[in-house]
Parts: structure tokens; sequence; C-alpha cells
């Protein structure tokens, strides 16, 4: 019995510690509920990378820029049949998708359409790299997670957020890469 | 109410105007530049009805501003910022701290504030488009005037600094936060719309009828139509959410320089 209350009264103790929080997080935290509950869960359920680049203001200190890395390449899935490079036409449509790939938001694509931002840099001829294997790979790494290239990039994880599969994205990899595919023919 | 129905009769017309005209915005070859065609909307509308959209929700405003509520008092009671009754220049100053309710407050959340404190409404009373429409009349007393906001009072320091840790947060099922849009990306377009950022004069435009929209966006609207698509749920109205980004993002193009739009705006 004893032993239980001092148990308890040390999980209450580690409880305190490990909770305790900056009055200006604390601050932040009501500000967040005061947004209502909905709201306030998306903006405080932050997984690891996006609190460390909201921190540093999206620029990452030197020494840790190669463990984040390593974190987020641990979080890429790959297709279960190994292919990496899948169906350009589908690929098209996850890319063109808002709800999906959503890419011409930042990317110029295919070169008659003109409705695309200009955050990123244009993957219009993207193909002229050829279909080597690191190529493949790294294009597919890169839409799966582009953070596992450039932290805190402004292109956000689209895989590592489920809103393309591994397949889908092996798509994607092909509408880029594939020579028959409308990005790479004019 | 009267203005009320007019509103909308009016609105209805436009409204077809506007999709004719988002057709042609679309359809062309080459897009066409949102400001001149945002201009160019504008004239026609002015043209056809001799009034802009955004003049009808300020004068709707004006009939609520002067309506009675349930204490009997309309809204030349409260203080707006420069004392009861002013009105000039005050949206110019806002969110400022106010020792009535001991708390900082944009322009919405004030005038949500003073119907309940001055006027006797209860919370369920208050529809959010009267909020608008009032907040549409009062800013138009500070049309085209030099953004005045600087975060002196601790309260404000306080709120401005929540509002950069909440300008840099990223989260959400896109990882984005404003700023990695509205300050690295800046002079960039997302699809065809470019964006700006603070120090370029980001948010000098509300409250604003977007006629792509068919709608009046004050900032509050403006900032949750951001959250939203960026899938984070849009927090709910006159939050310290608001009034802290408004205050950071104000605060910002105040130091820059930065003056307001002809307000109400009209834009796409
Ligand atoms: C919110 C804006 C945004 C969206 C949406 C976006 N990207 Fe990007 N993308 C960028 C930016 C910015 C870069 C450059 C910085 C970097 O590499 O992360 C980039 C880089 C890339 C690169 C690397 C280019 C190179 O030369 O190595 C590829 C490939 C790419 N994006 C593909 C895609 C695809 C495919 C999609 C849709 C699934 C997509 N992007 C969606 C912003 C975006
Ligand atoms: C994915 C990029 C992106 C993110 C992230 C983003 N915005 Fe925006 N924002 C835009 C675009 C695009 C527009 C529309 C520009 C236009 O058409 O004038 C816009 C418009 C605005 C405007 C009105 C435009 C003006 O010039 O006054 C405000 C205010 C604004 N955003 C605030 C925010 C705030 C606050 C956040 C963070 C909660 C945010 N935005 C996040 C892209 C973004």
């Amino acid at each position: 019995m004893k032993r239980l209350a001092v148990m308890v009264a040390g999980l209450v103790l580690l409880g305190l510690g490990l909770s305790q929080v900056s009055p200006f997080r604390a601050r932040l935290e009501a500000v967040l509920h005061q947004g209502g509950h909905e709201f306030a869960q998306v903006m405080l359920s932050q997984d690891k990378g996006q609190a460390l680049c909201s921190q540093y203001r999206d620029k990452l200190p030197a020494d840790l820029i190669p463990g984040f890395l390593a974190e987020q390449k641990a979080l890429i899935k790959y297709p279960q049949s190994g292919k990496l490079l899948g169906d350009w036409k589908n690929g098209e449509k996850v890319f063109t998708d808002p709800k999906r790939g959503n890419c011409y938001a930042c990317h110029a694509g295919v070169a008659s359409e003109v409705a695309h931002g200009t955050m990123g840099p244009p993957l219009t001829d993207y193909g002229q790299r050829g279909t080597l294997e690191a190529v493949v790979r790294y294009t597919y790494e890169k839409i799966y997670n582009a953070w596992a290239y450039v932290p805190c990039s402004l292109m956000y994880r689209g895989g590592v957020h489920g809103l393309f599969t591994p397949e889908e994205t092996a798509d994607l990899v092909a509408f880029l890469l594939d020579p028959n595919s409308p990005i790479n023919r004019r | 109410m009267r203005t009320h129905k007019n509103r909308f009769t009016v609105l209805g017309l436009l409204a077809l105007g506007a999709l004719v005209g988002l057709m042609a915005y679309t359809q062309q070859a080459k897009p066409l530049d949102p400001f001149e065609e945002a201009m160019r909307q504008r004239q026609m509308y002015l043209e056809t009805f001799g009034i802009l959209p955004g003049e009808l929700f300020a004068e709707e405003g004006k009939e609520l501003f002067f309506r009675k509520g349930p204490s009997g008092k309309t809204l030349e009671e409260c203080d707006f910022g420069k004392g009861k009754g002013v009105l000039e220049g005050v949206y110019a100053i806002l969110p400022k701290y106010f020792l009535d309710s001991r708390r900082v407050e944009d322009l919405e959340s004030r005038v949500y504030t003073c119907m309940q404190t001055v006027q006797g409404f209860k919370p369920a009373e208050i529809e959010r488009d009267e909020v608008k429409a009032i907040t549409t009349y009062i800013a138009s007393f500070s049309s085209k005037a030099k953004i005045q906001v600087a975060p002196k009072h601790p309260a404000e320091l306080a709120m401005y600094n929540l509002g950069r840790e909440l300008w840099y947060t990223r989260a959400g099922a896109r990882d984005m936060s404003c700023a990695v849009c509205h300050d690295q990306y800046a002079g960039q377009r997302v699809r065809l719309s470019p964006v700006r950022s603070p120090k370029q004069g980001l948010g000098n435009e509300w409250p604003a009828y977007r006629f792509e929209e068919d709608k009046l966006y004050t900032m509050e609207d403006r900032i949750n139509f951001c959250y939203e698509s960026i899938a984070i749920p849009k927090p709910e109205f006159y939050s310290d959410v608001h009034i802290a980004l408004t205050l950071y993002m104000l605060a910002e193009a105040a130091k820059a320089g930065h003056s307001f739009e002809e307000l109400p705006f009209f834009t796409r």
C-alpha cells in the first residue's frame, strides 16, 4: 500500500516534470484552445519535424540536419512490388488532383497548362535527367517526403500524410520521367 | 430590413456578371493579370449598378450601428479606440488593448464585445453577418489611412509575440505555416494568385468584396480561408488566434510604412 502511494506520487511528480511548460507556451496553448477544439487539436499535434521547423523558423542549425534527414527518410514507404516507376497516365491524374498531388499549385508541368504556381521549380521536361536508378529513387523519395532532402521545405510531405499511396507516388515518378509523358513532350 | 433586401437582389444580378467574368478569366490561353481583372470587374459593377457591393454592406452596417440594442443604446456608446462615438481612423490603430474588456481586440471582436456589454445582446443573438457589416461600416472611415498598428502596452506586446509564434507554426497534413508562403515565397504565385508578405502590405485590403466568391470578407474571414486551404480547421471567430495574427501582420506592414486600400476594397 505504502509502496503504491510512493509510486503514484513519483508518477505525479514525473508527470509534472515532463509537462512543465514555459509561461509563453502555456499562453500559446490557451490561445489555440480559444480557436476551438478542432483547430487546437491539429495545431497541437505537430510531429517532431514540424515542431523543429517551427522552433527554428525553417532554418535548422547545421548539427541537427543529418539526424533530421535520416528521420524523414525513415518515414518513406515503398510499393510492395518494389517498382518505383509506375503508370504515367494515372500519375497525371494524381499530379492534377487538388486533393492528392496538387502539384500545379506550386510547379509548372505540362507546357500547355498556364494556371500553375511559381513557388517550386518548373518540372517541365523533368525527364531530361533520364531514368537511371539513382534518378528514379531520388524522384520517388523527394515526392513521397520532400523533407528527406530539403529540411522544412515549402513542399509538403504528401506521401507521409497519406495524400497519395506509394503506388501513386510511383505513378507520379513516371509522369515526371517517362519519355512519353506530356511533361516531356511538346 | 430594406437595405438587406436590396443588397441581395443586387448581389444576385452581380453574381451572374461575376460568373461570366470568371469563365473568361479561366478560359483564356494566357492567364489574365489578377489585379487588372479585379479593376475591370470593379469598373463593370460601377457602370452597371452605380454602386460597389462593398458599399452596400457598409450601408447595412450603418443602419445596424444606429440600431438600439436591448439596453436601449446604439454603438455610438462604444469606444472603438479613440473614445466614444469616434470612428475616423480607428480601424487603422486596431488591434489594441481596451481597459474595459481588459483584452486586446481587433475591430471585429470589439464590435462583438460592445454589442454585448454596451447594447445588451446575448452572444447567441449576434449574427456573424451583422458584425461583418458593422465592421465594414467602421473600417470605411479608415479608407486609405496609414496603418498605425504599433504594440506598446504589455498586453499588446504579448499578443504580438503570440501572433509571430502562430505565424511560424507548421502543422496539419500540408505541413504549412503562414510564414513559408507569405515570407519565404512572397512575390511568387500559388496557381495564379500572387502572394504578399506583411512587409509588402499583406492584410491592407480587408474588409473587401471578393467578386470570385460574391461575398464580403473581413480580415478574420481571410485568415480562416488560408487556414482551411492548408487543411487546418478554421479557428472560431473573435478568438485570440485572429487578433494575434492580425496584430502581427499589421504591425509589420506599419513598420514598412503601408496604408490601407480603399475600404471596403474590391478584389478577386
Ligand atoms: C506548396 C508548394 C509545392 C507543392 C504543392 C509541390 N511542390 Fe514540389 N517543390 C516545391 C519547392 C519549393 C521545391 C524546391 C525546394 C525543395 O526541393 O524542396 C520543390 C521541389 C520539387 C522537386 C525537386 C526538383 C529538382 O529539381 O530536384 C520535385 C521532383 C517536385 N518538387 C515534385 C513535386 C510533385 C510531383 C508535386 C505534387 C505531388 C509537388 N512537387 C508539389 C514546392 C511544392
Ligand atoms: C500555401 C501558401 C499559403 C499559406 C500557407 C498561407 N497563405 Fe495566406 N494567402 C495565400 C494565397 C495564394 C493568397 C491569395 C492571394 C491573392 O489572391 O491575393 C493568400 C491571401 C492571404 C491574405 C489576404 C491577401 C492580402 O494581400 O491581404 C491574408 C491576410 C493571408 N493570406 C494571411 C495568411 C495567414 C495568417 C496564414 C497562416 C494562417 C496564411 N495566410 C497562410 C497563400 C498562403
